[in-house]
């Protein structure tokens, strides 16, 4: 991984991997993992966190001081692998986290990433969960760019969506008045200016109060 | 108060395409979504931030999000998926209602999650590494107490519930 392989040691590895059975890919996997060897103290970290099944330590490349990698000590590439018990187990420990960055950081909110698969900007082969303490100007600029789908095109994937997750009985026709009403509307979520100009919506939703019960 | 945008949609207010829903959560796409498929993870109760989320719905709605960013992968032709919170104005959150962005992710799609990596000294590292655990004393972690010794699913039952996506992800060189 960290001295560049030719072209030709490439071509043997893919080729190798290809033969490999599941088992044999994931202990192959788990030998080149710098995080299982984080996770069982062979590398040096700055562990914030442990219990028996998770581990919190600091990114040394952060995006922010406390720039926290929150990982299962079992080794998982990807979300979907993770048991559901887990999973409930992982982000309750998630949520204590960020409530801890917040009040120890003194920071004004956090980020929580997750990325599965290269495309989505996943850097490491062990699955892990970033906690990105975040305050007014501190030049993280995540772009997540607005654009605009037919509703032809949405509906097309939300019916093929909701068919797997709630069963085959998403009838296009059930759906109809609430199609036309929607393509009536631009967008049924506020863009940022129109929701957070309101000046007294803001003091509601203001993060102040929050943190400020962490602080007593 | 004005009016909660995403309240008005869990009660049916304001129409929404609903990909899933439960007596908890309810997941809509995002209308204007980086890609299309964009699916936000919605508790139905109000709550602002994560930290106000009982932790059995925070359970619930990463369940949901899971599930969501799985039925992506099976469905869209995909290459990945984000999972992304916003907890507060400073870290981009537009809506004062909880939620879970879930993305479908294709190579260059125009979306940058990326960061350019700040170089901290050693010992910032440490000041900021005691902070984080000297504060666990006030608000203790509670590990579930559910969980029970590793109970971990066998990499080839993994793979056939997600199909050849994870093969595909597998074999890819780190």
């Amino acid at each position: 991984m960290s001295n560049n392989p030719t072209p030709e040691q490439l071509t043997e590895l893919e080729e190798k991997l290809k033969k490999m059975s599941p088992d044999e890919l994931k202990n192959f996997q788990k030998s080149q993992c710098i995080f299982c060897q984080i996770v069982d103290g062979k590398v040096q970290s700055k562990k914030v966190y442990e219990d028996n099944k998770i581990v919190a330590i600091l990114d040394i490349n952060p995006a922010s001081p406390g720039h926290m990698l929150v990982m299962p000590k079992e080794h998982y590439m990807i979300m979907p692998q993770i048991p559901e018990d887990e999973i409930n187990h992982l982000f309750g420990i998630i949520k204590t986290l960020s409530q801890i960055s917040l009040r120890a950081l003194e920071v004004e909110g956090t980020n929580i990433l997750i990325a599965n698969g290269l495309a989505a900007g996943q850097k490491s082969q062990h699955f892990m969960i970033h906690i990105i303490p975040r305050k007014e100007g501190d030049e993280i600029n995540f772009i997540m760019p607005q654009k605009t789908h037919s509703d032809e095109e949405l509906e097309a994937v939300r019916l093929r969506m909701a068919d797997l997750l709630m069963g085959k009985k998403q009838s296009p026709l059930v759906m109809e008045d609430k199609m036309e009403a929607v393509s009536k509307k631009e967008s049924v979520f506020p863009t940022k200016d129109e929701s957070w100009n309101n000046s007294e919506q803001k003091d509601n939703i203001d993060l102040d109060e929050i943190t400020r019960i962490f602080k007593q | 108060m004005e009016k909660c945008v995403l309240c008005e949609i869990v009660n049916g207010r304001l129409p929404s395409k609903k990909v899933y829903e439960d007596k908890e959560i309810l997941a809509v796409l995002d209308i204007n979504g980086a890609n299309v498929g964009h699916t936000f993870i919605i508790p139905k109760s109000h709550f602002t931030i994560m930290e106000q989320v009982p932790n059995d719905i925070l359970g619930k709605s990463f369940g949901v999000a899971n599930k969501v960013s799985k039925t992506m992968f099976d469905t869209l032709n995909i290459q990945g998926t984000n999972l992304f919170i916003s907890n507060g104005v400073s870290a981009g959150q537009m809506v004062a209602h909880f939620l879970i962005n879930v993305i479908p992710r294709k190579e260059n799609d125009g979306i940058n999650l990326q960061w350019i990596p700040r170089q901290i000294t050693e010992e910032e590292m440490s000041t900021v590494e005691l902070k984080l655990k000297s504060a666990q004393e006030h608000i203790p972690p509670q590990p579930d107490k559910k969980i029970k010794k590793a109970q971990v699913l066998p990499v080839e039952t993994a793979i056939r519930v997600g199909d050849n996506y994870l093969h595909r992800q597998m074999r890819r060189i780190p």
